[in-house]
């Protein structure tokens, strides 16, 4: 089989699995759990540093630049206008024009906003950056988002950091059907299945943090997630079987039968 | 003189955003500025003076999903 690469804006993929860097018991736990997942795509957030603390706690002195493409997302906007900042300050480390736009309204559930998140979208793309929205799983919004120039559309599964699965399959198989981009499930997995049931629906690629981070060994979990990826991408492009109503033997019936 | 660093009013000898970072000890970290709304690449520190009051934001990477 031809090499799987997933294309996303300038940049060719072997890995599908995105990975975060948040809730890791500690940065060597997170190091061998990144290595183990195989991702090439790490995520963080943007934040103040504590002018009262500034030995070194940025999760990047933990890493090596070259080995990763950084999507650094845009948690803690809750408005366009904050994620477009957010967006500027990361590009501005000269790291990655990459931007993982994250903007939540509501604190319980941390959906994001679709309005916000289009209009931010619009306008990180006419400033040059690769975009990847994280949005709610409606077929139209993912696309208005791929029509904004998105160079993927990241659907969540189930609201961040719950583990509940893919809440909608029906819905991420529409997304993916009527996509031109990359289609990426971000947030709500919680298990191998569920990752493995996000690739037979067809997405790209899946992007994870706590049931990597918080597994009770992170570093086991990024190995089986990664397997249950790379098994759920085979199986897609494998292809499977129709579900039917009755049984159809599979040595054949008639066979069977001595008269 | 009196500057707002992440929101808190600070009172420092500096003249440029560099003496800023180098006075939290944040020289060669990945770090980034941003100054009175401007974000400022790196390469713009040692030459972006500081004036009274300016609203400074000093940021950098924290892990995320």
């Amino acid at each position: 089989m031809k090499q799987d690469l997933l294309r996303i804006g300038n940049r060719e993929l072997s890995s599908r699995f995105f990975i975060g860097t948040g809730l890791f018991p500690n940065p060597y736990v997170q190091k061998e759990a990144i290595k183990a997942s195989g991702a090439q795509v790490l995520t963080f957030a943007v934040r103040r540093i504590n002018l009262e603390a500034t030995e070194d706690d940025s999760i990047l002195q933990h890493l090596q630049h070259e080995e990763y493409i950084y999507l650094p997302n845009t948690s803690g906007a809750r408005t366009a206008e904050e994620a477009v900042r957010i967006a500027r300050l990361a590009r501005a480390s000269g790291l990655s024009d990459w931007i993982k736009v994250e903007i939540s309204a509501n604190e319980r559930t941390l959906l994001p906003d679709p309005i916000e998140t289009l209009k931010a979208t619009e306008t990180l793309v006419k400033e040059g950056f690769t975009v990847l929205p994280y949005i709610t799983d409606d077929p139209i919004m993912c696309k208005r988002l791929e029509e904004a120039g998105a160079a993927a559309v990241m659907p969540g599964a189930a609201p961040i950091g719950t583990g509940l699965g893919i809440l909608n399959p029906y819905h991420l198989g529409l997304i993916v059907e009527d996509a031109n981009v990359p289609i990426i499930v971000d947030a709500g997995l919680g298990s191998v299945s569920d990752v493995t049931q996000a690739m037979e629906l067809g997405v790209s690629a899946v992007l994870m943090n706590t049931p990597v981070a918080k597994a009770r060994n992170p570093v086991g979990m990024a190995q089986a997630m990664r397997m249950g990826i790379e098994a759920g991408r085979l199986a897609y492009l494998s292809g499977r079987i129709e579900k039917k109503r009755y049984a159809s033997a599979s040595s054949g019936y008639e066979a069977f039968k001595l008269n | 003189m009196e500057l707002v660093i992440n929101g808190k009013k600070q009172e420092l000898d500096a003249e440029t955003i560099q003496d800023v970072i180098n006075h939290f000890g944040l020289a060669g970290k990945p770090v980034v500025v941003e100054a009175d709304g401007s974000v400022l690449t790196a390469a713009q520190w040692a030459d972006t003076s500081v004036r009274p009051h300016m609203q400074i934001e000093l940021v950098h990477f924290v892990g995320g999903g």
